[in-house]
């Protein structure tokens, strides 16, 4: 079995006072297999950017274990915890305020450097424009440059070479391209693509647009109200998605193309509120399948095919085999990366 | 063709003064909405999309902003109209739905008053006559118990029930003509399929013309029979939602189509991106907008600017001087 990076274990994170408790993540867990892309989808207040957050321990979790490679990140503290956390590094959604608008762009890229006393003199600026060449800013022209004077989409390839300048073994990416247009989101995707193949990246890539998760992602598991509904390859369970939410999800998804079908089935109503989720299944307020064993009785995820997992007791797609309990301290969610997929 | 024309755009420019001096939002439009018909309006931002949108509306600041050209809806004309006149239209001929319900309904008023207000200086109903309206309106765009959310104020609605009262608000005044700027930018996907369905059934149901504005050509695509792409404020090409997805011609609608990824892509599809971004309209280039950006541009892109000229398909129009080959079958 192929090692994971990441380990989640049993996250979970509640923000507010006894009574009144949003529980924002509720008992996820996944493995992020080196070299991979984990696409982590859902709609807004599903918890997916709770959980990149709690990963980097930027929210504390309430509950279970963060473990990058081998060491326990949700059991380090000080200089530890910080020195772990350079390798993995975050990028967020508001391209434009994650920058200072008053800094350089090469002061903002060295700023890492700096603090941890990586390089200085003339390796310092070196490594600073060979960052910022590679994520398409010319450092010559552009370098002195501040922010403020960047587009929005300059200013995340900006944020991706900050990112990369700890040399992190992951990236994880906050809706990264949910802000940009259409032609400057596809730019930010490709160089996603090729800083991954060559820094040898690991991402936890977060968005809302299904699209844009299907085409960065080897594997993509979907959040629903604090809860991981399915994991599974890409393309597997973009094609047959097992959990019923993911369907209904997949089906309102908009198609550029006039000539597709235009789906009947659109889901009714809103997600609940996490201050109250309902109990057992939290989907099954608005599930078309949902029984009374759905509100009793909390799905757990179990595999339906090999590396795609759901948490539903009717899935869309025959579990190969119904029992597969024993053993319930495996790891869950894991799948070596498909291999097969070369630069392409 | 004309005898149904509901909204007649002829070479609109609308220009703003600003510090930096004048920028052209919106440069020569021109396009006819017949009535019951949807149109689409494609571009990224800056392409002048919202500015039109509003120059069809007669909305804009008094100061500082120019428009000329001609917007004629059923007769009459909306550029140069006095604030009265305009007060005619706004309601019953022509209404709005904007990007964000959040800021676009008054946070201190209950939602039945901020439609009742339509219903009562508009089409003077009475108090009574007013809130039964409302409620029924409320009911029509989708909203759960009307009677009680008729009382609700709009903090306490979720992003999709706002967007609901935003379309009864300017569905109040049976409007001809409804403009959606972007109805479902920032709303969830799902939330966004019920908004689309809404806007659709609602359109057919009162025989309405609607504009789409929008920068996503998924919400297009299957909701609007013809499509107007813009770029840097100019019409860069026109025709049935079919034939601009299709058989486009200007190399900008190309790399629009194909930059976006899609749902029925394999995973890890290299998308077809175009360099750089969208030109500063402070700073436009002498010829195509688009020409910096263009694998196809040649000298005379640089130095003349290409006019819409016709397609081979009737009412497909194009500004391109180097077009792309209709390519064999149809793209998905």
């Amino acid at each position: 079995m192929s090692e994971a990076l990441l380990s989640v274990r049993d996250l979970s994170v509640a923000f507010g006072p006894r009574g009144r408790r949003v529980s924002a993540v509720d008992g996820v867990s996944f493995d992020v297999v080196a070299g991979e892309t984990l696409g982590l989808v859902g709609e807004s207040g599903c918890g997916k950017s709770t959980t990149g957050r709690a990963l980097m321990r930027i929210v504390e979790p309430t509950a279970g274990t963060v473990t990058l490679e081998g060491v326990e990140l949700t059991a380090a503290s000080g200089r530890a915890l910080r020195e772990r956390r350079t390798a993995m590094q975050m990028i967020f959604q508001d391209p434009i305020s994650s920058l200072n608008p008053r800094r350089r762009a090469r002061d903002i890229v060295a700023e890492p450097l700096d603090c941890w006393k990586r390089a200085e003199g003339e390796e310092r600026r070196r490594i600073v424009d060979e960052l910022l060449a590679q994520v398409g800013i010319d450092p010559v022209a552009y370098g002195d440059r501040y922010a403020r004077q960047f587009s929005g989409g300059q200013c995340q390839r900006i944020s991706i070479a900050r990112a990369l300048a700890m040399r992190p073994k992951l990236l994880i990416c906050d809706e990264v391209v949910s802000a940009l247009d259409v032609s400057v989101q596809a730019q930010i995707l490709n160089l996603l693509e090729d800083l991954k193949a060559e820094y040898g990246l690991t991402l936890l890539f977060i968005a809302h647009d299904l699209a844009v998760v299907k085409n960065i992602s080897d594997r993509v598991a979907v959040m629903y109200l604090g809860r991981l509904c399915e994991i599974g390859p890409a393309d597997t369970l973009y094609d047959a998605p097992a959990h019923p939410y993911t369907k209904f999800l997949l089906g309102a998804a908009l198609e550029a193309d006039p000539e597709a079908p235009r789906r009947s089935e659109v889901l009714e109503g809103e997600p609940p509120s996490p201050l109250n989720p309902p109990s057992g299944c939290r989907f099954r307020t608005r599930c078309p399948f949902a029984t009374e064993r759905c509100a009793t009785e909390t799905p757990a995820l179990r595999e339906v095919a090999p590396g795609h997992q759901v948490a539903c007791h009717y899935p869309l797609v025959v579990p190969v085999r119904d029992r597969r309990t024993e053993g319930d301290g495996a790891p869950t969610g894991t799948t070596p990366p498909a291999e097969g997929r070369a630069a392409g | 063709m004309s005898d149904e024309t509901l909204l007649r755009v002829r070479e609109v420019t609308t220009t703003f003064d600003t510090p930096q001096g004048r920028l052209t939002a919106v440069d020569g439009v021109s396009f006819d909405l017949a009535a019951h018909e949807s149109v689409g309006v494609v571009g990224e931002s800056g392409s002048g999309k919202t500015v039109l949108s509003r120059t069809i509306m007669g909305l804009q600041p008094r100061r500082g902003v120019s428009v000329t050209g001609s917007v004629l809806l059923n007769g009459t004309e909306v550029v140069g109209a006095t604030e009265e006149a305009k007060r005619e239209l706004w309601g019953r001929q022509v209404a709005m739905v904007f990007q964000d319900p959040m800021t676009s309904l008054n946070p201190v008023v209950k939602v039945g008053r901020q439609i009742d207000e339509v219903l009562r200086v508009r089409l003077g109903m009475d108090r009574s006559a007013a809130r039964a309206r409302a409620i029924e309106l409320l009911e029509m765009v989708g909203i759960p118990a009307a009677v009680t959310r008729y009382g609700a104020y709009p903090h306490s609605l979720s992003g999709g029930m706002r967007q609901r009262v935003v379309i009864a608000i300017a569905l109040a005044g049976s409007p001809q003509l409804l403009l959606a700027d972007e109805p479902t930018t920032g709303l969830d996907v799902t939330i966004q399929a019920q908004i689309l369905n809404l806007l659709d059934e609602v359109q057919g149901r009162l025989g309405m013309s609607m504009i789409l504005v929008t920068h996503d050509l998924g919400v297009v695509a299957t909701r609007t029979t013809r499509l107007v792409v813009m770029y840097a404020g100019r019409v860069v090409e026109t025709g049935t939602t079919r034939d601009v997805f299709a058989r486009h011609r200007m190399p900008y609608t190309r790399a629009l189509l194909e930059s976006s990824p899609k749902v029925s892509n394999p995973s890890h599809t290299r998308l077809a991106a175009i360099p750089g971004r969208p030109p500063n309209l402070l700073d436009l280039p002498t010829g195509c907008a688009f020409a910096p950006r263009c694998a196809y541009a040649t000298d005379r892109c640089t130095s003349e600017r290409p006019v819409l000229e016709p397609a081979d398909e009737p009412g497909h129009l194009f500004a391109c001087f180097n077009p792309l080959p209709l390519r064999v079958g149809s793209p998905s």
